[in-house]
């Protein structure tokens, strides 16, 4: 039972790297990259005020 | 104040960066575990009689120890095990130098870049 | 504490930030969930540097040194909430290069703490487990990556998964402790027969000193609350009251765990033991408290590597932010709102050392970061009055009896550093002499890549001074 689950926790780490490295790579094509580096330290309160959450 | 305007990294550039953040990382932990200096003098005061009395436990101590599934014997080598502390003063005033050389730095190299951050921040206004 | 739905991709302009989603809960969560799990292993540590009795003052002297802590950083945080927290405290009243040492601290304390966790969780089951030839390398594996997974998807997920199995753990201390009769002591408890003048403090008062060295293990991490400070609605509320809590709770537990575990097992064994509430759980000779503390043991592991993943992935994205690492680094998912570059990147690195370090080692390592994040905080706090004096800025919060609880951290801090000097002196040097090189490379080359007042973002007033 514990070698099984050993197994399921490989299985587990390693589809969801995949997935982590799919969804990135997504991302990074998807978006530009001055999109995607845009947040700033202290701007936050303007503009997250103003959407209620 | 003139405001300083950063060079634009290349991108050869910026992988160089994170390859030496990376590779310091890896060598100020690595380094001391390659070296064997990790881990404090503890060493095994061995004894001859091996009965509970003789390393010290009162009965409640040992019927733990039994119940935790220990005997005089191999409880021995994880009771006498002990620590030696010495104190050795050439390392320890390399050590409090070091640390005290480096905050003196980090406070004094960060003043001046304050400086800088404070004029431009507050003069361009 | 509910779900939202989080919004598909929410971006305003052509600007994406993180995700103001968090209230005083999660703190708590945050803050404990890191911490907890330093009461199910790690404080025994310093029964084996001093004897039982030195846990015990240790506990008390280092819970002092941690309300300082959170005391300070609390009034500091509330004021400068931002992500990366101490760092950007550090950035904003020291200056630069001390930000960038912070980060650094900040992200090796983290990430040291988290491969400390799995590689506890990894070794848990495969003591329960008891078969031959099975290693803990596959559990170590799986906790690293479905962690960051869900930090990757998003942090009120990740906080509210948090907040779950940090209470239930919490509540399995609670209940391990009501169970044992802890009004009586000779039923179950048999704290007189087990800590004995002649054994109370095998080493003397070297070996309580000796001792803060692991006594900070039951509250390192507490800190970390301030890693939220952009993801909270509001911040100078929240994260006081977050922090303040969960370090009540982390005394509670702390003075809890000692009396019961101390009652239950010879210094010698707690001293080396790597699960000493799983042990008092056994030792108590009930299948459902030992079942009860298993679990719990690998749930605080679980909640501590999560909280861990959360706040060294932000101190790395702020660094990003400010340039003084690659702008890369500092992307936000579109749709997750996660600094989700930085949660990868730090993955591999995690991963590598909970493979080859060992436990004691990588605590080590963890622990030495937050001393010399302590440090820094006591001498943060009065320049901080001193260049902002009070009503020159709106804080939050403002901490009483200053500067006392600045000069209590300070010297406790030294206290701490020979402790370590006591037990891990080479690797102190070592650490420091890698800081010292790494500051220099920022100090003489990284830094020109940094903008100069720009990294200035709170609306205050010019420095008293400058």
């Amino acid at each position: 039972m514990w070698v099984a689950l050993s197994y399921a926790c490989w299985g587990i780490s390693i589809v969801l790297a995949l997935w982590m490295l799919y969804d990135w790579f997504k991302i990074d094509t998807t978006y530009s990259e001055e999109m995607l580096t845009s947040s700033r330290e202290g701007e936050l309160e303007a503009v997250s005020e103003k959407h209620r959450i | 104040m003139a405001r300083y305007t950063p060079p634009e990294q290349s991108k050869a550039g910026q992988v160089f960066d994170i390859a030496v953040v990376v590779v310091a990382i890896f060598v100020a932990l690595w380094l001391p575990l390659k070296l064997g200096l990790a881990g404090a003098a503890k060493s095994i005061d061995a004894l001859d009689a091996k009965t509970w009395e003789a390393l010290g436990q009162n009965p409640t101590m040992a019927s733990i120890w039994e119940k935790l599934g220990y005997t005089p014997e191999t409880a021995h080598d994880i009771i006498q095990n002990r620590f030696h502390y010495i104190i050795d003063w050439p390392t320890l005033i390399i050590m409090a130098a070091v640390l005290i050389g480096y905050f003196i730095f980090l406070f004094r190299a960060s003043d001046r870049e304050y400086r800088d951050v404070i004029n431009e921040k507050f003069d361009d206004k | 504490m509910t779900i939202a739905a989080e919004p598909a991709v929410q971006v305003q302009g052509d600007r994406v930030s993180l995700l103001r989603v968090l209230g005083p809960a999660h703190v708590w969560a945050l803050g404990v969930g890191i911490v907890l799990v330093g009461e199910f292993t790690g404080w025994n540590f310093a029964a084996d540097k001093g004897g039982a009795l030195a846990a015990l003052i240790v506990c008390w002297i280092v819970g002092l040194l941690y309300t300082s802590v959170a005391m300070i950083d609390s009034e500091v945080t509330s004021t400068v909430a931002a992500a990366g927290g101490q760092y950007a405290q550090a950035k904003h009243i020291v200056g630069p290069l001390m930000a960038f040492n912070v980060a650094l601290f900040l992200v090796f304390a983290y990430t040291m703490l988290e491969v400390s966790d799995a590689i506890l969780l990894g070794d848990t089951i495969v003591a329960k487990a008891g078969v031959e030839g099975l290693n803990h390398n596959s559990f170590i594996a799986a906790t690293i990556v479905v962690l960051a997974w869900l930090n990757y998807r998003g942090v009120l997920m990740t906080l509210n998964v948090n907040f779950v199995i940090t209470a239930i753990a919490y509540v399995s201390i609670v209940i391990l402790f009501l169970s044992v009769s802890p009004w009586t002591q000779g039923a179950v408890l048999k704290l007189n027969e087990l800590v004995t003048p002649g054994n109370a403090l095998p080493y003397g008062w070297i070996g309580v000193i000796a001792a803060f060295q692991f006594g900070i293990w039951y509250y390192l991490g507490i800190e970390g609350t301030t890693q939220a400070a952009e993801e909270v609605r509001s911040p100078a509320r929240s994260l006081p009251y977050g922090t303040m809590a969960g370090m009540i709770t982390l005394l509670i537990a702390a003075a809890m765990t000692w009396y019961v575990c101390a009652s239950l097992m010879p210094w010698e064994y707690l001293g080396i033991t790597y699960y000493p509430l799983w042990d008092a759980g056994k030792l108590t000779g009930s299948a459902l408290l030992e079942n009860l503390l298993f679990i719990a043991t690998l749930l605080a592991a679980l909640a501590s590597a999560n909280g861990c993943i959360n706040d060294a992935a932000r101190a790395w994205f702020s660094l990003g932010r400010d340039r003084y690492l690659p702008t890369w680094f500092s992307a936000v998912h579109p749709k997750y709102r996660t600094p989700y570059r930085s949660i990868l990147f730090l993955l591999p690195i995690a991963l590598a050392f909970a493979f080859i370090a060992d436990l004691n080692q990588a605590i080590t390592f963890s622990i030495l970061s937050g001393v010399l994040q302590y440090t820094f905080m006591s001498i943060n706090i009065i320049m901080f009055r001193k260049k902002w004096p009070l009503g020159s800025i709106r804080r939050g919060y403002t901490h009483p009896f200053h500067p006392l609880p600045a000069i209590v951290l300070f010297c406790l801090c030294v206290v701490t550093f020979f402790a370590i000097f006591l037990g891990f002196g080479s690797q102190l040097i070592a650490m420091v002499a890698f800081y010292f090189l790494i500051s220099l490379w920022f100090h003489f080359y990284r830094y020109k890549f940094v903008r100069r007042g720009a990294q200035f973002t709170m609306p205050w007033p010019k420095p008293q001074g400058y």
